[in-house]
């Protein structure tokens, strides 16, 4: 057994087995549930060739193979969350075996419970924001030179560079301020709330600079009215353009303090 | 799905994750449980590295499909 390992997707409050069984794991292997401690968490096996240390070193670097798996990651993670409060776990968290799964449940029971309960009957949204105004200074700064020759090329050239340093903190003073308004408004209704580094556009392939990737836990009862209170900050910012997505599982509320 | 269409279209439907939100979710959330053999994401360096990574990917890929409508063609 020893080149294999138990990969961990999710972990829930009670056995899934049987609802679970439409469901196929990395590799297409089959998905089974360790309990321990009122905990059951969602495993199967994976080589360690490809899941050990050094084999996830080199395919981590590959985007095919972290596409396969992070998809084959969410799929198994969904299926648990249409079951009941799920807690997903990160990408690639490999166990030796079933015993060593069952030590972390045992050692983590009281935060897991604790992360279980906080996103129970609730789900994740995403909303981010781009503004449209460039953060760099476009606008024209010829106001600002001297006339020619009043003063020298260098003195010249750190006035313009002061004034578009100037003009740059205002513009990001700005969106800064717009991106708090949102969060707040946006985290009112919901259970709890999270902002994500914003996402670097050649990634997102999103038109405009992300001032706000915002991550919210709403009861699922209230879903739509977020998603409305969504839209009306939409009409009335027009300044900057959201991006609503969801609802998906609780990713962002789960983290617990590193054991 | 193809590289490009990460970096080119939207998803489908609002419910559907896209590739690079997922990540954001996968690489830096999540619960975080020491395993026995390695937690290979858990460490911010790392992460760092594979979204450098990625961006390298996403880009080489953009270069190849230039011209083409939506990467339609890589699929």
């Amino acid at each position: 057994m020893a080149d294999t390992g138990s990969y961990l997707y999710a972990v829930t409050r009670r056995a899934v087995d049987a609802d679970l069984s439409g469901s196929r794991g990395l590799r297409d292997e089959p998905l089974r549930v360790v309990q321990h401690a009122g905990l059951a968490a969602v495993v199967s096996t994976v080589g360690l060739e490809e899941f050990g240390e050094e084999g996830l070193a080199i395919h981590l670097e590959d985007l095919a193979w972290l596409e396969e798996v992070a998809r084959a990651h969410d799929a198994v993670v969904s299926a648990t969350a249409a079951l009941g409060p799920t807690a997903p776990l990160r990408l690639a968290t490999i166990c030796l075996n079933d015993d060593a799964v069952r030590e972390r449940l045992d050692l983590l029971h009281v935060p897991l419970k604790r992360a279980l309960d906080r996103v129970e009957g609730r789900r994740e949204w995403s909303v981010k924001a781009f503004a449209p105004l460039p953060m760099a200074a476009e606008v024209p700064l010829d106001s600002h030179l001297p006339a020619e020759g009043s003063l020298g090329a260098g003195a010249a050239y750190l006035m313009r560079r002061k004034a578009e340093q100037a003009q740059r903190e205002r513009a990001g003073e700005v969106a800064a301020n717009l991106a708090d308004e949102l969060h707040a408004a946006l985290s009112a209704p919901a259970a709890a709330s999270r902002r994500l580094t914003p996402q670097d556009p050649r990634l997102s392939g999103l038109v405009g600079t992300m001032i706000l990737n915002g991550a919210y836990l709403v009861d699922e009862a209230d879903g739509s009215a977020f998603v409305e209170e969504a839209q009306r900050l939409s009409m009335t910012h027009p300044d900057a353009r959201l991006d609503i997505r969801g609802p998906w599982p609780p990713y962002s509320f789960v983290t617990l303090a590193e054991p | 799905v193809t590289v490009a269409e990460l970096a080119t279209q939207p998803t489908s439907s609002p419910s559907q994750i896209s590739l690079v939100d997922l990540l954001d979710r996968l690489l830096g959330t999540g619960v975080v449980l020491a395993g026995d053999i390695t937690i290979s994401l858990a460490g911010v360096d790392l992460v760092q590295v594979r979204l450098r990574a990625l961006i390298t990917s996403v880009r080489a890929d953009l270069d190849r499909t230039a011209g083409t409508p939506d990467g339609e063609t890589s699929r």
